[in-house]
């Protein structure tokens, strides 16, 4: 039997939810390898496309509920909220460090470099220095209610530099291809399979992303809560002194 | 092997195994924080 107070981050619904990402990653690595077929243009390299754009859906997932976070904190100023953007920066940054990482690891057989200074790739690593950011800001040794508040600062500019991103391959000639489902001409018919694997992909990643946000979120607020039981035991020890002298 | 393959397996490993520790040391470091806050201070409702 679960214990009501579990003395980890876990709760009935995240081991619920962690088996189903498990379940699921098993059998997106399946569909990945064994279930799809070669891409006709792309060979293998199709491969990395299960995971790579997935990455990058979720990194922008993790910039979303960051920058809601950090308006609600500027508002509100509650500790709430700026663990949450706190936690979405921390997670939204592995997750674009690894878009960064499968992006680049694409490109190396496909355009025949690892890195070009294009503008979807300039502005997804200036979005991944914003992020370093953030979290550089929650680091600095200043009070905490300062410290927030210029951390919410940034996170309100992630969604700005989310839409950069996005849009660069629009706005700007680049060497990364455009919005290719979006396209009208794109035959879904044909790609049954392909596509699957890739709505499945987002699926897949997103539920991992909640996963990994419900837990940071749950640090987040037991480091509040050690920190608010450090001040009682000390002021608790003070008065005892007090006492006694 | 063909050439294509080690960057997909480059790729995958690179992203799972990131994700493997991340998930590891987030896990580690809930339990550890767990043990110094009383249990009415860490009731999770979901």
């Amino acid at each position: 039997m679960t214990s009501p107070h579990p003395a980890s981050t876990a709760s009935p619904a995240t081991r619920v939810l962690g088996v189903v990402c498990l379940a699921g990653m098993a059998v997106l690595v399946f569909l990945a390898f064994v279930a799809s077929p070669k891409d006709a243009v792309q060979g293998d390299l199709v491969r990395l496309l299960y995971i790579h754009p997935a990455l990058a859906w979720t990194a922008y997932l993790a910039c979303f509920v960051a920058f809601g976070a950090s308006i609600q904190h500027l508002r509100r100023r509650t500790q709430g909220s700026d663990v949450l953007a706190h936690a979405a920066v921390e997670v939204g940054t592995v997750l674009t460090a690894l878009t960064l990482a499968t992006g680049s690891i694409w490109g190396r057989p496909t355009w025949g470099v690892y890195w070009v200074w294009d503008a979807r790739l300039t502005s997804t690593a200036m979005l991944f220095l914003l992020l370093l950011g953030y979290l550089a800001i929650q680091r600095i040794d200043a009070p905490p209610q300062v410290r927030s508040r210029r951390a919410a600062i940034v996170g309100v500019l992630l969604v700005p530099n989310v839409i950069l991103v996005h849009q660069s391959v629009e706005w700007w000639r680049t060497l990364h291809q455009d919005a290719t489902l979006a396209r009208r001409d794109f035959d879904f018919a044909t790609s049954d399979l392909f596509m699957f694997t890739l709505v499945f992909s987002v699926v897949v990643m997103t539920l991992v992303f909640v996963w990994l946000l419900m837990h940071r979120f749950r640090v987040g607020w037991l480091e509040l809560q050690a920190d608010e039981v450090w001040l009682d035991e000390a002021i608790d020890a003070r008065r005892a002194e007090g006492a006694v002298t | 092997m063909s050439g294509d393959m080690t960057y997909i397996l480059a790729g995958w490993g690179i992203t799972l195994v990131a994700l493997a520790g991340y998930t590891t040391i987030l896990v580690l470091r809930g339990r550890r924080l767990s043990r110094q806050v009383p249990p009415e201070r860490r009731r999770w409702t979901s």
